[in-house]
């Protein structure tokens, strides 16, 4: 007896969602990859935080929201953004400091946001963020609007008061809220090994009533699946999960990290764990996506990688008429 | 090492209990915590029968932290006493199966002579197949423990270390369990309860939860109170763990199947479970699974994606693990007097008397 | 029409009639739904102050309380407020904000600005300040210098019933932040109140009393002192025109220069401790943009520049009263070069 793939399995994607979702990871990754090499050139001002090696998080939950969720992110922001839907050009722009930006060269990379997307903004303060999408789910919650909010958070900030209230009061007002745990294995250059005691943020989920997983952070679908999971819940009034993603980022803290603290994972990483890689190899195996398709869509992102760069370095600076405008709405 | 030294590995999955299971269903939560103590309870156990060095695995994931730091802040006079601990930290911890893998391989090399393992069914599969024939005892501390039984840890140390001294010989403490190899041209897999093919196309999360995608199953063996797949075939047409037959059925969508079994297969989720055939599944025999791509699962746990046009074969095979039965090596023990002793000094006062 | 209720009941008011008209205001904080999971009455408390009493049967779902946790549910409220809701949070006391203050002072005061004007964050913080109750260092301070030192918030401190209602319902009704400030010894205090709903716009100050030989300018309850050291002081002949700002952030700057002008000089009444507070500010504002019009150097009364201590004996002493503030005021009528 030969049976047939026929039946679809619940979440999973069909080819146009699958090229939607490749499209997201491969934009967020070429994003990064370029921001890094631009950087080094001495033209993008600030801090910058790369998301790079990270894409299956943000894609893999990102792909089940609409816009009546709201997310909130952190200083390693760009890839939730991308995969929130924030225009991408205005995001380089923004990163450059100029006008166009999408926040008016007034934010900068650790505050890029979109509220028109519900993308609440990255955020430069370690777990600045889960207490917002208390906010966000309640609202939703109250207006009945069926969506979710959800938190990025990283190792470091799983170990803020703020993230811990969070969680607590999620679970105390069963919000639909869900709590993504990038677990990269490093706040800064310090070991979440050391810094996380009992090591497995998932842990915790248990100690605030809610259920507490971990997924392979290198695989999309493994995301992929706990988040639906999570967000059907959350969406179905079950309440907040949490969920521990684990992987390892490519580049350092910040853009001019001499990552001393850290040994070969990133090369081993890159080489056998890659999210894209993987994507790739599996979608391709199994007939769902043809690599041609892949790879168009590899040349359009770049396409539109180097048009973001080109624009960015040409738009104008904020003027000094903009200096002390967008404090308040009224004054 | 002198002769009278008596080795003995623990090796603790820090991975396990953690997976999408906890969401899906309410599947137990384990933590770190949980996992220390339960390595310092077996070797609590283990020294007061003798054993005098404990191999113990490392992780990042703080099971082996913990357990060092307990070691050092050990009391002398007030806490029990301990084997000689050795961490086994030799090779680089990779956070995959591979370190269970690579740590039992060690224990066996430096001459263990029995090979603890904390995790559940994912666990005992990767350390089954690294401990030749050094006698294993698989404890709980994972979601589907179908293999693994639920033991609180001292008894059982106790148990693994009087196997492990000798004090109980092994051909009375230990039972040899059958396995499922699962392979493909050039991947295999091995499984000590089930194999289960899904039209599931990825790995993604691993564990397995919608009925609906499963089209065969095989199992070394099916209890009528199992948990996971295997009690599909536990209520049906159960298969007990010490005849060597394991069972191999066809399933189907509940509404076409000819028997719907309304199966626990994950904590906290009991589903039904359409089943057209089954059959007993004799050692030795191949069987080709009649799914062209897909997923295989073994133990519960999506391991195989099948490309579009692979297959891939099952055989039951008898050369399993020896596996420490706690409840026999503990009779024996009760019947031999092992952890009795008379105080000759009592009974000539009680005399005198 | 106006009648007499007190400022807990000017609050309150404010609040149901906001909750009234739009559906989108929701009520938060510790204890204000009464004490939920407790097995007493619903709302049997309506807050510690019993501000919010009577709301959570009138709005159903839209009182809530919360754990002590208030970095999660101010946060909450502020996050709520970018989606679409517009949350009044209960920080029981303005001394608590040390555990929650990176959700107002680094999330709410900063989206509009870091977000290139795309963000609005119309959330209210109740919060009660000041001292007299004896309730010692950790829940008697002033602390809305420091909220006013923020770009992004707005800083209400309400001086009497009718200012609490008007204020409460703009900041409502406001679509910035609002840090709205009551003085936890003011509760009881009663005074007219129109019934219907009004606002009273942020930055406009109002003048209290009308004088030409001094301006006093007073903050929160520093106001009703002001006005009693006025009355000793007209006895003497002096004329007071105390000016209450209202709001310190924004301040209507306009009405103090002026005034300061017309009288030639300047007395600050301010219950914060002396370094950065609002006499300090509205000092270095007058000495800049009215320095020609002064005729004697500024004075400040302020509580000094130490915790709030609980002995009523030192309490007293610290928290600035009429007799500290007509001393002041002699200062500045009678100096001479």
């Amino acid at each position: 007896m030969t049976d047939t793939l026929s039946t679809a399995v619940s979440h999973e994607l069909d080819g146009n969602a699958l090229l939607d979702a490749y499209r997201t990871m491969r934009t967020i990754r070429a994003f990064e990859e370029r921001v890094h090499a631009e950087f080094a050139t001495g033209e993008i001002p600030g801090f910058v935080h790369l998301y790079a090696g990270e894409e299956a998080s943000a894609t893999g939950v990102c792909v089940h929201l609409d816009d009546r969720d709201a997310i909130a992110s952190t200083h390693r922001g760009h890839g939730h953004c991308i995969a929130k839907g924030v225009d991408v050009k205005a995001m380089m722009a923004e990163i450059y400091g100029r006008r166009t930006g999408s926040c008016h060269g007034k934010g900068g990379s650790m505050h890029i946001a979109d509220l028109s997307k519900g993308m609440l903004g990255a955020n430069g303060i370690v777990g600045g963020g889960p207490p917002l999408i208390c906010g966000t789910a309640l609202a939703a919650k109250q207006k009945g609007t069926g969506g979710v909010g959800v938190a990025f958070f990283g190792d470091g900030a799983s170990n803020q008061g703020t993230t811990l209230e969070a969680l607590n009061l999620a679970s105390v007002w069963q919000l639909p809220a869900i709590f993504v745990a990038e677990n990269n294995g490093y706040a800064e250059a310090t070991s979440s090994t050391w810094s996380v005691a009992a090591d497995n943020i998932a842990d915790r989920a248990a100690g605030f009533g809610m259920p507490g997983v971990i997924v392979d952070g290198f695989d999309f679908f493994a995301v992929h699946e706990a988040a639906a999971e999570a967000i059907q819940r959350a969406r179905e009034g079950g309440g907040p999960t949490l969920i521990e993603v684990k992987f390892t980022r490519y580049f350092g803290h910040f853009e001019g990290d001499q990552q001393t603290y850290r040994a070969d994972e990133v090369a081993n990483a890159r080489e056998h764990l890659d999210c894209l890689k993987r994507f790739r190899t599996r979608v391709t195996e199994t007939g769902q996506v043809e690599a041609a398709q892949l790879d168009a869509v590899d040349a359009q992102v770049t396409d539109l990688i180097d048009a973001a760069v080109e624009e960015a370095k040409a738009a104008p600076k904020p003027t000094a008429a903009d200096l002390e405008t967008d404090v308040y709405i009224e004054y | 090492m002198t002769s009278d030294t008596v080795t003995v590995g623990v090796v603790a999955n820090p991975a396990s209990g953690r997976d999408i299971r906890r969401l899906v269903a309410q599947a137990s939560v384990f933590p770190t915590a949980e996992k220390a103590n339960m390595v310092q309870r077996l070797l609590t156990a283990f020294a007061s029968v003798g054993v005098t060095r404990a191999l113990l695995s490392t992780d990042l994931g703080g099971i082996s932290a913990a357990v060092l730091r307990a070691s050092r802040a050990r009391r002398p006079g007030r806490d029990g006493a301990w084997p000689d601990v050795v961490f086994c930290a030799d090779d680089a911890i990779t956070g995959t199966a591979l370190d269970t893998t690579n740590a039992v391989r060690r224990m066996v090399a430096d001459g263990a002579r029995l090979i603890v393992c904390l995790g559940g069914d994912g666990t005992a599969r990767v350390a089954a197949a690294a401990c030749g024939d050094v006698p294993l005892l698989a404890l709980s501390t994972g979601t589907n423990n179908a293999f693994p039984r639920m033991r609180e840890a001292t008894v059982a140390g106790l148990a693994g270390g009087l196997v492990a001294t000798g004090a109980v010989a092994a051909e009375t403490g230990t039972r040899r369990a059958t396995v499922l190899h699962v392979g493909t041209a050039d991947r295999g897999e091995t499984a000590l309860v089930d194999v289960c093919a899904s039209r599931s196309r990825h790995i993604g999360s691993r564990a397995l939860w919608h009925p609906e995608t499963l089209t065969e199953l095989f199992c070394t063996f099916a209890e009528p109170d199992g948990i996971g797949l295997s009690s599909v075939a536990g209520q049906l047409c159960p298969s007990p763990r010490d005849e060597p037959d394991g069972v191999a059925l066809t399933l189907a969508p509940p509404e076409h199947a000819r028997w719907v079994v309304h199966a626990p297969i994950a904590p906290g989720l009991v589903v039904p479970v359409g089943v057209d055939a089954w059959r007993p599944l004799p050692v030795g025999e191949p069987v080709e699974i009649g799914l062209r791509g897909g997923v295989i699962a073994v133990d519960g746990e999506r391991e195989l994606e099948l490309t579009g046009s692979e297959t891939a074969t099952v055989r039951l095979c008898a050369e399993g693990p020896r596996c420490v039965d706690v409840s026999a090596v503990l009779a024996e023990a009760s019947a031999n007097g092992l952890l009795c002793t008379e105080n000759h000094v009592a009974q000539r006062k009680e005399r005198q008397r | 029409m106006a009648r007499t209720i007190s400022y807990r009941e000017a609050l309150n008011e404010a609040l149901a009639q906001e909750m009234e008209r739009d559906e989108s205001v929701i009520v938060l904080g510790e204890d204000n739904a009464g004490g939920a999971g407790s097995p007493g009455e619903d709302d049997a408390w309506g807050g510690v102050l019993g501000v919010t009493k009577g709301l959570y049967h009138r709005f159903p779902g839209r009182v809530l309380d919360t754990p002590i946790s208030e970095s999660a549910f101010v946060g909450a409220a502020i996050g709520a407020a970018t989606s679409g809701l517009r949350p009044v949070a209960e920080l029981m006391f303005i001394d608590f904000m040390g555990v929650c203050f990176d959700q107002i002072f680094n999330q709410a005061a900063k989206f509009r600005y870091m977000f290139g004007g795309k963000a609005k964050t119309p959330v209210v913080i109740r919060t009660m300040y000041g001292a007299g109750l004896r309730a010692a260092a950790q829940h008697s301070q002033a602390l809305y210098p420091i909220f006013t030192h923020i770009p992004g918030l707005k800083v209400v401190v309400p001086s009497s019933p009718y200012e609490a209602k008007g204020l409460m319902i703009q900041s409502i009704r406001d679509d910035d932040p609002v840090i709205f400030c009551e003085h936890k010894a003011m509760y009881d205090v009663t005074g007219e109140v129109p019934e219907d709903s009004y606002t009273i716009p942020f930055g406009e100050a109002g003048v209290v009393r009308d004088g030409d030989d001094v301006t006093i300018v007073a903050i929160g309850r520093m106001v009703s002192v002001a006005e009693e050291a006025a009355k000793q002081l007209a006895d003497s002949g002096v004329e007071a025109e105390i000016i209450d700002p209202r709001t310190t952030s924004p301040l209507d700057t306009e009405t103090i220069l002026e005034s300061v002008e017309n009288t030639g000089r300047l007395v600050v009444v301010d219950e914060a401790t002396p370094r950065c507070n609002l006499a300090t500010d509205i000092s270095a504002l007058v000495a800049k943009e009215a320095f020609g019009s002064l005729r004697a150097p500024i004075e400040m009364v302020t509580a000094p520049h130490t915790p709030v201590p609980f002995s009523d004996a030192l309490e007293d002493l610290y928290i600035p009263d009429a007799q500290r503030v007509a001393n002041a005021v002699k200062t500045v009528v009678e100096w001479k070069r």
